[in-house]
């Protein structure tokens, strides 16, 4: 009987995944999600744009994209992905309470993101030099228009992760309060995310 | 989030992102592949990717399902449209 009463406590409990069930919880603020949902929808109608424009203008893209330099736009996501790896390293030892490390991840996250920077404003450079702009041809308004923007996000990212690698240097943040840091961390992602379908759609799909 | 996981989805986004390159450049002359496949292919490697980024980097694989099932649904029906556009 006591094996019996034993047995009915154990399963009882809620298991590891049950518990994990339970506490669903959302990463970083409410209203960042928002934010991000919001921009997505922006980038979502920038690619629809080029995939529509380039279907009625082929022979436009497929010179315009001859032009690109597809190593910058390879470098440029691998350096986005790595720093996303580091980032996701930071949000590991804020959890665990060791905000030196975090910041340090964040530091090697914002190193690895500049090589995007420098590896953009070379690309631009390049292209300017080459003699195209904004105004050459479809192609090339909606690659500077898309990709500028994408970059500004990319700056706007980096300051944030500055601010919480600042504050994870202050200790400010607690092991039960990362809400904060959680937020700036997605907001990377999400650039992150944006890139991924960018890069194939501007740099490989000929 | 273990640094297991993240490290397996680092390595699969950086496979993936050289296979796309990969099949753009190399194999899309219309002699390995043709009728637009070479396309698809990229476009399931964006997937893949978005899943990768959503589910593990930004950790919304615990998250509550409606946030999960949005982001997915971004990374599934964006590169979705942009192959039927492609297509068509």
């Amino acid at each position: 009987m006591s094996d019996m009463n034993s047995f009915m406590q154990t399963i009882d409990k809620p298991r590891p995944m049950e518990t994990h069930t339970i506490n669903k919880k959302l990463p970083g603020d409410l209203a960042m999600w928002f934010f991000i949902l919001a921009e997505l929808t922006v980038f979502a109608i920038l690619f629809i744009t080029f995939a529509v424009t380039r279907q009625l203008h082929p022979t436009m893209f497929i010179e315009g994209q001859s032009q690109l330099h597809p190593i910058a736009g390879i470098i440029n996501t691998l350096s986005l992905i790595c720093s996303s790896y580091f980032i996701v390293l930071s949000v590991d030892a804020i959890k665990n309470g060791l905000n030196l490390k975090a910041r340090n991840n964040i530091i090697i996250a914002l190193l690895i993101a500049s090589i995007y920077v420098v590896t953009k404003l070379w690309e631009y450079n390049m292209l300017s030099d080459a003699g195209f702009g904004i105004s050459t041809n479809t192609f090339f308004m909606l690659y500077f228009f898309i990709t500028f923007f994408h970059f500004m996000h990319v700056l706007l990212g980096m300051i944030i992760l500055m601010f919480i690698a600042n504050k994870s240097s202050q200790a400010k943040y607690q092991k039960n309060n990362t809400a904060g840091f959680e937020s700036g961390v997605c907001y990377w992602h999400m650039v992150d995310l944006v890139w991924i379908i960018l890069f194939p759609l501007i740099y490989i799909i000929a | 989030m273990t640094k297991m996981n993240a490290t397996i989805s680092l390595i699969v986004l950086m496979s993936l992102t050289l296979t796309s390159v990969f099949i753009g450049f190399f194999m899309s002359d219309g002699i390995l592949l043709n009728n637009g496949l070479e396309i698809w292919l990229i476009l399931i490697t964006i997937i893949i990717k978005g899943q990768q980024i959503v589910d593990i980097f930004m950790e919304l694989k615990c998250a509550p399902r409606l946030w999960r099932a949005l982001l997915l649904s971004y990374v599934i029906i964006i590169p979705i449209i942009i192959g039927l556009i492609y297509w068509v």
